[in-house]
């Protein structure tokens, strides 16, 4: 059954802009959905297998935006070196953060993540080296063998490919091993250990997988807006992220795919404004992490449960 | 039956046929600014300026016979989210957009609306990367830029014989460039002068009681203040300013005084120093007939005087409107080839004209508030 259901459920989603009427704004739409939703499932695995709240992913997103702008524009890098360096850039940083917060749990790691965020913001704002507060323009074109993506109808096929890779990851993460061992430190950090697992090495090794995925949204926006700056370190994309990962539910596969295509339509189709928005979103993010630990999807399994029992 | 379907298939056919016709009748214009937020106040009012504008256009026929269509979008402030407005716009056909009040907002819109093809016109947004040619070879630029600004806010540091200079700078593209500009200019004159204080935030930074309070220490006769969110920054740095009794004169950067930003500071904007390029009641915008009509329809439409901001994207349209009917083609390179080191006679701005890569020469004149009053030096 998952043999046929998963195919049919991907290609649905690449015709999803055809079967939408092909407009220009439609592609833009599902490029975007599937770019944010690539950048959500790299902090969905920290959230839902290892149970703490990074805070620090936007710097990941960051690194694989910066280092595409930068290795594209000085030295002519094509797509695949610009992922490779992008996938090495975000391990290194990700060994570097998890290691500074291996032994930090719930409260004081998302603090310390945070304040990760806070400096890479003004290091990204200030240093030449990353552009400073005029950022990197010129990113060329996504081209790949002779062939160039020149509009986001043309992109979609990559960000599809994108998104797909990263559900077939964070799935396969999730029958591994490692997903398991995740899920056990998550759970009973005590029976962990006793069961011979090292919680630390779990931990560092769940950053190492979480990082790449989501700096490799960040490579793929930095070819679609052709403009870096040190506004990929806003507040916009971690409060996106982060409501996008608990808005349907933790721990399902499809879970921030659809919760990032709920907050992108939000946001198009009934927008209150700047302010307004981001209230609106952070209440989100509030209203679930208090109330609705199992998320939307836990609150129609309640619906249902509570329409039986009355039926 | 049969005949009630028949004039209902009828009256849908003529509605189509209608529509159809109104479609080709009409010329899509984008316009992207911040509709919300900081700076969402003075983006409607430009909302409302280019209405206004158009409304004047299309009374005397339009463009190439086709009356402007407006298709108004919020960037939030958010270059991610201008972005995706931008995108919004490609998507429904849009000839030209009117853009940019922020600069990382505009630099990042710039070689998306560029890539397709469209002719994209910035209003306000005055960072100097704006005009290099590497996200919008065809940049188009209506407000001074950074290096003009900048000679004049220096010259008047010369003039006052100021040495002891802090700064308040928005810590951005544009923030980051009109600081650098206001230096450079001051290093080329020969004055002598020392930065006593440099403190920076964010755009949407409303509390400043501890960066005050750094430069109130360090004793400057000159601080200024660079900050361009209008809506709620610089007119809650002009109110906590005066509450701290910072010493010495509060030197706005140019053009982030407006009318609004006075209304909501109140008595303290009084003695503020600015400069700007354009005022309706003054000379020689008072005397222009053109300016005089688009004063007249924007106190009769949104009974509103019209400020800097609001006058320039409304000349931004005009002058659009005035190079496709020369060129008698809406054909992106053709239009900007014509704006860009060209010159236009009969604008509201009075004559205009344009250096090669796109900015909008322009004058400045010096004000002083006084009783919450731009008092113009002549």
């Amino acid at each position: 059954m998952r043999i046929v259901l998963w195919p049919a459920v991907a290609l649905a989603i690449l015709a999803g802009p055809w079967l939408l009427g092909g407009g220009g704004a439609v592609f833009s739409a599902f490029v975007l959905i599937a770019i944010f939703a690539t950048m959500a499932y790299g902090l969905d695995v920290i959230v839902s297998d290892l149970g703490e709240v990074s805070l620090a992913h936007p710097v990941f997103f960051a690194c694989g935006a910066y280092a595409t702008a930068i290795s594209t524009t000085r030295l002519g890098f094509g797509p695949v070196e610009s992922f490779l360096l992008t996938v090495l850039t975000a391990l290194a940083v990700a060994a570097v953060i998890g290691l500074v917060t291996l032994r930090l749990r719930e409260f004081v790691f998302s603090l310390v993540t945070y304040a990760v965020t806070v400096v890479a913001m003004t290091v990204a704002a200030n240093w030449a080296f990353l552009g400073g507060s005029d950022g990197i323009s010129g990113i060329p074109l996504f081209s790949l063998a002779g062939w160039q993506a020149r509009t986001d109808r043309e992109l979609w096929p990559v960000a599809w490919a994108l998104l797909m890779g990263a559900i077939y990851l964070v799935d396969a993460f999730r029958r591994s091993g490692l997903g398991q061992r995740a899920m056990t430190v998550h759970l009973n950090p005590e029976l962990a250990t006793m069961s011979g697992i090292d919680p630390l090495r779990t931990r560092l090794q769940v950053f190492l997988v979480s990082a790449p995925i989501t700096a490799a949204a960040g490579w793929l926006y930095a070819y679609q807006r052709a403009y870096i700056s040190a506004d990929v370190l806003e507040t916009y994309f971690l409060i996106l992220m982060l409501t996008a990962v608990v808005l349907v539910g933790r721990r399902m596969l499809l879970a921030p795919l659809i919760g990032t295509a709920l907050i992108l339509m939000q946001e198009k189709f009934l927008s209150f404004g700047g302010y307004v928005d981001s209230i609106v979103l952070g209440g989100v993010l509030i209203l679930v992490l208090s109330f609705l630990p199992g998320g939307l999807a836990g609150l129609a399994r309640s619906g249902l449960k509570m329409a039986r029992r009355g039926g | 039956m049969k005949r009630m379907i028949g004039t209902g298939l009828l009256v849908a056919a003529a509605a189509f046929a209608a529509g159809a016709a109104w479609a080709q009748d009409t010329v899509k214009v984008g316009v992207i600014f911040p509709l919300s937020g900081g700076a969402g106040p003075q983006g409607q009012h430009i909302a409302e300026s280019l209405d206004a504008m158009a409304t004047m256009i299309n009374d005397k026929g339009g463009v190439m016979g086709r009356k402007i269509e407006l298709h108004v979008r919020d960037d939030e402030s958010t270059p991610a989210v201008g972005v995706s407005r931008a995108n919004e716009l490609i998507g429904e056909g849009v000839e030209v957009i009117i853009e940019g009040w922020n600069s990382p907002v505009t630099l990042a819109m710039q070689p998306v609306i560029a890539r397709a093809g469209i002719l994209d016109i910035t209003a306000i947004s005055k960072a100097d990367p704006i005009l290099s040619g590497e996200g919008n070879p065809l940049a188009i630029r209506f407000n001074s830029s950074n290096a003009l600004d900048g000679a004049v806010i220096a010259k008047y540091i010369v003039d006052q014989g100021a040495t002891r200079i802090a700064f308040l700078t928005e810590n951005d593209a544009y923030g980051n460039g009109a600081q650098a500009s206001i230096e450079a200019a001051l290093n080329a004159s020969g004055h002598a002068y020392e930065i006593v204080a440099v403190e920076k935030f964010p755009f949407d930074q409303a509390d400043f009681r501890v960066p005050l309070s750094t430069v109130k220490a360090a004793d400057p006769e000159i601080t200024i203040a660079i900050n361009a969110n209008e809506g709620l920054g610089m007119p809650a740095l002009i109110r906590q300013a005066s509450r701290s009794r910072l010493p010495g004169t509060l030197v706005s950067a140019v053009g982030t005084v407006a009318p609004s930003v006075i209304e909501v500071a109140g008595e303290a904007a009084n003695g503020v120093v600015g400069a700007d390029i354009y005022f309706p009641q003054v000379e020689p915008f008072a005397s222009n007939p053109v300016n005089q009509a688009y004063v007249a329809k924007m106190q009769e439409m949104h009974d509103r005087t019209p400020d800097k901001f609001m006058a320039l994207a409304a000349a931004a349209l005009q002058v659009w409107a005035m190079a496709v009917e020369e060129v008698q083609s809406f054909e992106k390179e053709a239009v900007a080839n014509r704006i860009r080191g060209g010159s236009f006679t009969g604008t509201l701005l009075g004559d205009v004209t344009f250096q090669p890569n796109g900015q909008l020469d322009s004058n400045h004149y010096l004000f002083t508030v006084v009783d919450q009053k731009m008092v113009v030096e002549q």
